[in-house]
């Protein structure tokens, strides 16, 4: 792999570590485990890995932006996250955040080509 | 081999703290039989399980990313370090250099040179060692004590902050290498104290140059320098001087020369006459420890009580302006 490449790589990471707290925290309205909210951010086109997510989902949970509990009804004990009261703030404040963002950014990286 | 999991997660657990350890470690298990069984259905084969549990990596690496970065000593006191221990690298092996040469010089039995040099490399060498060490544990523990956290950040006001050049200003690396420094001569006047007198035989119960010195003034040497750090330490912990603590330390000081005189120019000066004999051709040799004491404390009243009115005459004017003037 190049330099570039490794630098995209990085770089990659960098940008995405920050989207991945709102689409992880935007899931957990209703509570999952951790494999089924990869499954279902891969459904919706975000690739996220085992490595990366459980991590987060610790952090999340000493922030108390969501709170987990295990369940040992069914085949194997699992282990369930919920968005809290004060995540559902973050999630509404980043989200507002994100989209005026994602507008900024088009006009910023599209006006240099338009001019 | 469904075992090869339960190895697996017992493996990262192993790299991790106790108290979140069966947590992580049940919930990772779980994960991968979920996926295992999502991916293979109920029975997947040997082979099925190696190649999954090879895509989390090594147990090692599983276990870091579920922990936050930790440092000994974090990247806001990291530079102070690094100022403090490179001028400790000069200043010790030189300090060890000369107090050999000095007690060569002044020792009744010529040492072969190559002895002397060895004595030279080892001591510095252990001293700069020893050194270190101390100046490591004294950021670890300032790193410990949440030194400039965040809510200190909290209560920051741009108003407040020094002038350059402004007296009550803090010579931060000179306040944490004088901590530093003083740890280690706390060190040393203990040892002094416990064998009754100065040597430079470290580590023996009964070294053969052992050159008395009175234990009380020895006692008040050791009490003054633990104020002194505790100044210091305030002093770092503010971030600036005021009156009552540079009176303190002016005070200090100026003891200090009083204490020297007592632990150090005057319980020397015996031997090294006896150890040189020419010296005693110098005039005024019998009064050296008077001069010494004397040429010290007015250079620390002069320097120290000039700070001091400085500081004196500032006290009142916070906030302070802005001061946008270049010398250029």
């Amino acid at each position: 792999m190049s330099d570039t490449d490794n630098q995209i790589n990085k770089l990659r990471l960098e940008l995405r570590r920050g989207i991945i707290v709102l689409a992880v925290l935007s899931q957990l309205d209703t509570p999952r485990y951790g494999y089924s909210l990869i499954q279902r951010l891969v459904e919706k086109g975000l690739e996220i890995e085992e490595g990366t997510l459980y991590p987060l989902l610790r952090r999340l949970e000493k922030q108390k932006l969501v709170k987990s509990e295990w369940q040992v009804g069914e085949s194997r004990p699992r282990k369930y996250y919920v968005i809290t009261a004060d995540g559902r703030k973050v999630l509404s404040a980043l989200s507002e955040d994100w989209f005026d963002t994602v507008e900024i950014m088009r006009g910023i990286l599209q006006g240099d080509n338009d001019e | 081999m469904s075992d090869l999991v339960e190895r697996y997660v017992h493996q990262v657990g192993q790299y991790l703290p106790r108290k979140d350890r069966a947590d992580i470690e049940a919930e990772l298990k779980s994960q991968i039989q979920d996926q295992l069984e999502d991916r293979y259905g109920q029975s997947p084969t040997d082979d099925d399980i190696v190649t999954n549990i090879a895509e989390y990596g090594h147990p090692y690496e599983v276990a870091t990313s579920y922990s936050s970065e930790q440092y000994l000593v974090g990247p806001r006191l990291y530079p102070f370090m690094m100022m403090v221990l490179t001028r400790g690298w000069v200043i010790v092996p030189s300090m060890i250099l000369f107090l050999i040469v000095f007690s060569t010089v002044t020792s009744p039995e010529a040492e072969p040179f190559l002895d002397v040099l060895v004595t030279i490399v080892v001591n510095a060498t252990q001293v700069t060692l020893i050194f270190s060490a101390v100046v490591i544990l004294i950021f670890a523990l300032i790193e410990r004590s949440n030194f400039d956290s965040d809510s200190a950040d909290e209560s920051f006001d741009p108003q407040n902050l020094p002038e350059v050049n402004h007296p009550t200003a803090v010579d931060r690396t000179e306040l944490i290498f004088g901590i530093a420094f003083g740890a280690f001569a706390l060190v040393a006047f203990l040892y002094f104290l416990s064998i009754g007198g100065l040597t430079l035989h470290f580590g023996t119960q009964n070294p053969p140059d052992l050159v008395p010195v009175p234990q009380l003034w020895l006692a008040l040497l050791i009490a003054t320098s633990i104020i002194m750090m505790i100044v210091s330490w305030i002093t770092l912990r503010r971030n600036r001087w005021s009156v009552p603590l540079f009176f303190i330390e002016f005070l200090l000081e100026t003891f200090g020369v009083i204490l020297l005189y007592f632990v150090f120019y005057q319980p020397l000066l015996q031997p090294i006459l006896n150890a040189v004999p020419a010296l005693n051709s110098i005039p005024f040799i019998n009064n050296a420890p008077e001069i010494v004491a004397v040429i010290t404390a007015i250079g620390t009243l002069l320097s120290k009580g000039s700070t001091l009115i400085s500081i004196w005459n500032y006290r009142g004017s916070i906030p302070l302006s802005f001061s946008h003037q270049t010398d250029n």
